[in-house]
């Protein structure tokens, strides 16, 4: 990738971008951490499809980091991509069903008989969601791209940046599903 | 860098992407919001100095907004200001200004052709458009715009039965300013990657000038502790409107015992002002990097304690992010906490002393040429040594007790923010003028400006320090329902003369600016005999910044009357003489 | 009619303004300057506005600080509030003389090395010892003040409680009530969910620690016994701010929030003292809708026999409010 100005600047806008969102998160999860020892909690178990879709992005992270290798060697990566952009479909899926998962154990989001354990969980994981579908607007875009085979070793910044954004919203998802576990 | 691109009206003047035409569109928005904030302050301080009397400022708000005797409905008082405050802080003093001159300065001062994104960048202010849309569109909904204070604290913040302003009004004021954070934090975005990145050949960060280091720094800032106003606004959106519980338990509204159950309200402040302290030098920072500028090239000095003044914006910047609870003394928190702020509250003055310091050696000995832009370069310092002494009165706890939430807090941060930023505001304007539109602006009528503006600003806040002594709380639609602060009418009515004369003499300023743009003279590359980039590049500004190369930088910004010099200036692009000593 | 004036008027300044302009760009051509060239002439003027304005400042402050003094809080009517109001003389000495030194001497730099055709200003970049000295005084002198500050916060925080009467102020949009503890200084629980008819403050009539508190619309108080209060909310955040005592706190609904102090001079004291109409007041201080400014409640501060004489001609809730 052509260390040019021009494109550390754009990953710099991308690191800077990512910040800001880890940021908002913060806020959000310390919100979860000051709130749970406050007492009128009620403790779940955390569906097991957000088991399945950690193992899902964690995958399609691992996926991406192949590209480079293909690129170097000419081969086409548009196979690569778009399995990263199905398990990114799949992700969210698992998420929606994670959530009716819930429901039917009787966690909601508000209303009569919801609590604020629930109502933290259905925030945290649909704002990450929300994250998550500008990732899957970017791996569309990569997609198409690369099934033209418009990038190169040389000429692939598109491509990096998406990579850099999804292994970000693999791991903010990894702390947040440990957060909610564990915590 | 990205060539040159066939500009058309909509691409160089509507969805522009030159940094140049960025930083005007911000500048005229804050103006025009700077006028809609400042119109309802004087509107609410006719209702102070006259209670429950008719005037014909009541006017111009919207039908509904007076009862049939013609006073100002108590509810619509709070919902001026909140207005008020929201516009002024988030609208005029952070869009305003960090807008206006990080846009215009950054990318000059560093020898750039423009910012490291000029699509992100016009996207900025287009976010920040949409938000004024939807702001001002607030104020004509059923029930009125937001009336909570523009601290918008639930419950009161989340329940229209509370007050009007708490239904779509609110919810606009959120909608608004998730637009306004996301624009603004694109914003920072460049400015960030722009100095970090794009910094001419010989400019290296010792070499940067303090209005850039302000405006870095700033810009860090923003990226830090707006997301945060964003998550919490976040979790206040579901309160009210899904019905959520996470700020709200045990209430009970219009005789209905309500559901929610659990939530606190503390916790929405303690996310609220861990953005809300940062937000205040975010507002500061920048007017003061502005006003070290101003203060060396119209001294003809270099700016006193280089090193000192970038230590103290950095010092500043990481102490505001643990000050916060000193807005929550009074909330009941743990004692400890409270005494954990005050310390850290306090430490803040030292940085911030520093720099008053540092400004006044600048003056010592100078050969100081008044500009106007001057004029309000020390008029801010005066407002920042006046406000920045009433703090060490708030920040301290236990003397808090008696003056949270009255009239001495308002005092304190119209003084800095009012005073302090707007000053910075006036002298960059005044100053980079030139640069902006390549005419100048009227002498005269700046010094009238300053001078009526100084007289009438202090004569609005200092008053009000006495207010909050004789416990007078603020936000009080009238001080006519409680005996003891009958008294008090005087002093309100002279708070409002000032206002009033106040808010009157800026159509000197604006008649100034808009005249100078048409009819002003017309002006040199280098008026003000300033060492910085910006001046380097020709008066009838280009895209691209410099027709040729990019200037190379072989100096610091300061060496004013350098002995041994010709001039009493010495452009950052001249080299070192022989023996010349670096600085 | 008055908005056709105030057109009339903004339009004639703008015309004065455009001549004004007019004028000084026709001198400017006749003399052959430059109109916006900033002069010796200039500097002096402004030197001297900035001695004569910022002196100006500087009376006016002086002026406000005598004439308004009548208006500022009497001397703290509480046992912690004598020691807050000791702090905060220190520390408005302190900034005080910091402003009256800092502020003239800001303008008279202004006006003392206004520019001079000519003239050379001095190059001085930076003096260590100089940065020192001002880092590390304002320091030393802000740690003296913080400390202070930390164990007088500390005091008042932290009062011995042991002794005190426990009186629960309840708030609400638009007004106060409180309730005694009654003999056994313990309050009744309460819910908000228990609130209903003439139980407005969703006390739980079968805990037994509430037969014998006491609701009521004005609170007495014995002088020189400590009392704790304690403060609840029903709708959205208050704050009780009891100005002469140097009392403040926030009441939030859904938490329960205290402040302990021991009030020291009677209401009749102040009657003396002050005027005839003096009463305490309990305020609301924090933005909680339409009526925000008219929150009030009386609080009374008399010898003990006479606050003696009062409460037990309070009726209990044992009697004012129905078992089911």
């Amino acid at each position: 990738m052509a260390l040019t100005v021009e494109n550390n600047a754009k990953k710099q806008l991308l690191w800077i971008g990512m910040a800001a969102i880890v940021m908002f998160f913060a806020g959000l999860t310390s919100a979860y951490i000051v709130r749970k020892p406050e007492g009128n909690w009620v403790e779940f178990s955390l569906p097991n499809y957000f088991i399945a879709s950690t193992a899902i992005i964690v995958i399609s992270s691992l996926l991406l980091f192949f590209v480079k290798g293909r690129l170097k060697e000419n081969s086409s990566i548009f196979g690569l991509v778009f399995s990263v952009l199905i398990l990114g479909v799949l992700f969210s899926f698992f998420q929606f069903k994670g959530w009716e998962q819930l429901v039917n154990q009787g966690i909601y989001l508000t209303g009569e008989g919801s609590n604020a354990s629930g109502s933290f969980l259905y925030v945290l994981t649909l704002a990450h969601l929300v994250h998550l579908f500008g990732g899957l607007i970017a791996l569309i875009y990569v997609t198409v791209k690369s099934r033209i085979e418009m990038y190169t070793i040389d000429n692939c910044l598109g491509l990096e940046l998406t990579s850099i954004y999804w292994h970000f919203l693999a791991i903010l998802w990894i702390l947040l599903f440990f957060l909610l576990k564990f915590f | 860098m990205s060539d040159h691109h066939k500009e058309t009206f909509i691409t160089k003047y509507i969805f522009a992407q030159d940094h140049k035409m960025i930083a005007k569109q911000f500048l005229i928005t804050g103006m025009f919001m700077a006028l809609v904030g400042m119109l309802m302050s004087a509107i609410f301080r006719v209702q102070l100095a006259n209670p429950g009397e008719y005037s014909a400022l009541y006017n111009l708000l919207p039908g509904g907004w007076i009862n049939e005797e013609g006073a100002l409905n108590p509810d619509k008082y709070l919902a001026l200001v909140t207005m008020h405050g929201t516009i002024l802080v988030f609208w005029v003093l952070t869009a305003g200004l960090s807008g206006t001159f990080a846009n215009f300065l950054i990318p000059l001062q560093i020898g750039a052709r423009d910012m490291a994104s000029g699509f992100i960048n016009m996207l900025s202010y287009w976010f920040f458009f949409m938000a004024t849309v939807v702001l001002l569109s607030s104020i004509y909904v059923e029930g009125g715009p937001a009336s909570g204070g523009w601290t918008i604290y639930p419950p009161l913040s989340a329940l229209p039965q509370a007050i009007p302003g708490s239904g779509t009004g609110m919810t606009l004021w959120l909608l608004s300013i998730t637009l306004f954070i996301v624009g603004s934090l694109l914003g920072s975005l460049n400015y960030i990657v722009t100095i970090l990145n794009l910094r001419t050949k010989g400019m290296s960060m010792k070499r940067l000038p303090l209005t850039c280091w302000a405006l870095f720094v700033t810009a860090i800032l923003g990226v830090l502790s707006f997301p945060v106003l964003l998550s919490c606004g976040l979790l206040l959106l579901f309160d009210r409107s899904f019905g959520t519980s996470f700020y709200l338990s045990d209430i009970i509204m219009n005789g209905e015992a309500l559901h929610f159950a659990g939530g606190s309200p503390i916790l929405f402040e303690h996310l609220f002002w861990f953005l809300g302290h940062p937000e205040v030098y975010i507002i500061l920072l920048p007017a003061l990097g502005i006003v070290s500028e101003v203060i060396a090239v119209n001294s003809r000095k270099p700016i006193f304690g280089y090193k000192a003044m970038v230590g103290a914006i950095l010092l500043i910047a990481f102490l505001s992010f643990i000050v916060w609870g000193h807005h929550m003394f009074m909330t009941g928190m743990n004692p400890f906490l409270g005494s954990v702020f005050t310390f850290t509250t306090l430490l803040i003055a030292i940085p911030s002393a520093v720099k008053v310091f540092n400004w006044l050696a600048t003056l010592w000995r100078a050969n100081i040429r008044f500009t106007p832009a001057m004029l309000f370069a020390i008029g801010t310092v005066s407002a920042f040594i006046t406000g920045g002494l009433t703090g060490l009165i708030l920040g301290d706890s236990a003397l808090d007790i008696n003056v949270h939430d009255t009239y001495f807090v308002v005092g304190h941060f119209h003084i800095v923010m009012g005073l302090s930023a707007i000053y910075g505001m006036f002298a960059g304007v005044y100053h980079w003028f030139p640069k902006m539109y390549g005419k100048m602006m009227n002498k005269t009528l700046g010094y009238i400006h300053f001078w009526t503006t100084f007289i009438c600003a202090y004569g609005v806040f200092f008053p009000m320090h006495f207010l909050g002594l004789a416990g007078l709380p603020r936000r009080y639609y009238t001080n006519s329902s409680f005996p003891m602060f009958d008294g008090l009418s005087d002093i309100n009515e002279i708070i409002t003369f000032f206002a009033l004369s106040g808010a009157i003499v800026q159509i000197i300023f604006i008649f100034n600016f808009v005249y100078s743009i048409f009819k002003g003279t017309k002006a040199s590359t280098n008026p003000w005999k300033s060492n910085t980039l910006e001046w380097t590049t020709p008066i009838e500004r280009i895209h691209g910044n410099w027709p040729g190369e990019l200037p190379v930088v072989q100096r610091w910004a300061y060496d004013y009357s350098k002995p041994g010099m010709e001039e009493d200036y010495v452009p950052q692009t001249v080299p070192l003489k022989e023996g010349e000593e670096d600085h | 009619m008055i908005n056709l004036l105030f057109a009339l008027v903004a339009l004639l300044t703008i015309a004065a303004l455009v001549q004004l302009v007019r004028v000084n760009e026709l001198l400017s051509e006749i003399t052959n300057q430059d109109t916006n060239e900033v002069t010796d002439d200039d500097n002096h003027k402004n030197g001297i506005l900035f001695l004569l304005i910022g002196g100006g400042f500087i009376a006016f402050v002086i002026w406000q600080m005598v004439a308004w003094d009548h208006f500022l809080l009497p001397s703290a009517s509480s046992v912690h509030g004598a020691e807050i109001d000791a702090l905060m003389k220190i520390s408005m000495i302190l900034i005080l003389i910091m402003f009256f030194a800092l502020t003239p001497l800001l303008f008279y730099f202004a006006y003392r090395y206004r520019g001079k055709e000519g003239r050379t200003a001095y190059f001085f970049a930076h003096n260590n010892k100089l940065e020192v000295a001002w880092t590390v005084i304002p320091t030393i002198v802000l740690t003296a003040l913080i400390i202070y500050g930390l164990r007088t916060w500390d005091s008042v925080m932290n009062p011995d409680i042991s002794d005190a009467t426990v009186i629960e102020v309840y708030s609400k949009q638009f007004d106060w009530t409180a309730r005694y503890s009654g003999l056994d200084n313990i309050l009744g629980e309460s819910d908000y969910k228990l609130v209903e008819g003439r139980n407005t403050l969703g006390v739980d009539v079968l805990d037994e620690n509430s037969a014998d508190d006491m609701v009521v619309k004005e609170v007495h108080l014995p002088v020189n016994k400590p009392v704790l209060l304690k403060f609840r909310s029903r709708d959205v955040i208050h704050s009780a701010f009891l100005p002469h005592f140097r009392v403040q706190m926030n009441c939030v609904p859904g938490l329960s929030t205290q402040f302990a102090f021991t009030p020291t001079k009677t209401t009749t004291q102040m009657k003396e003292e002050e005027s005839d109409d003096f009463e305490y007041v309990l305020l609301c201080n924090k933005i909680c809708g339409s009526a925000h400014f008219n929150m009030q409640m009386k609080f009374i501060v008399e010898s003990e026999e006479d606050y003696n004489k009062w409460i037990s001609s309070q009726k209990t809730l044992k009697n004012t409010l129905t078992l089911k």
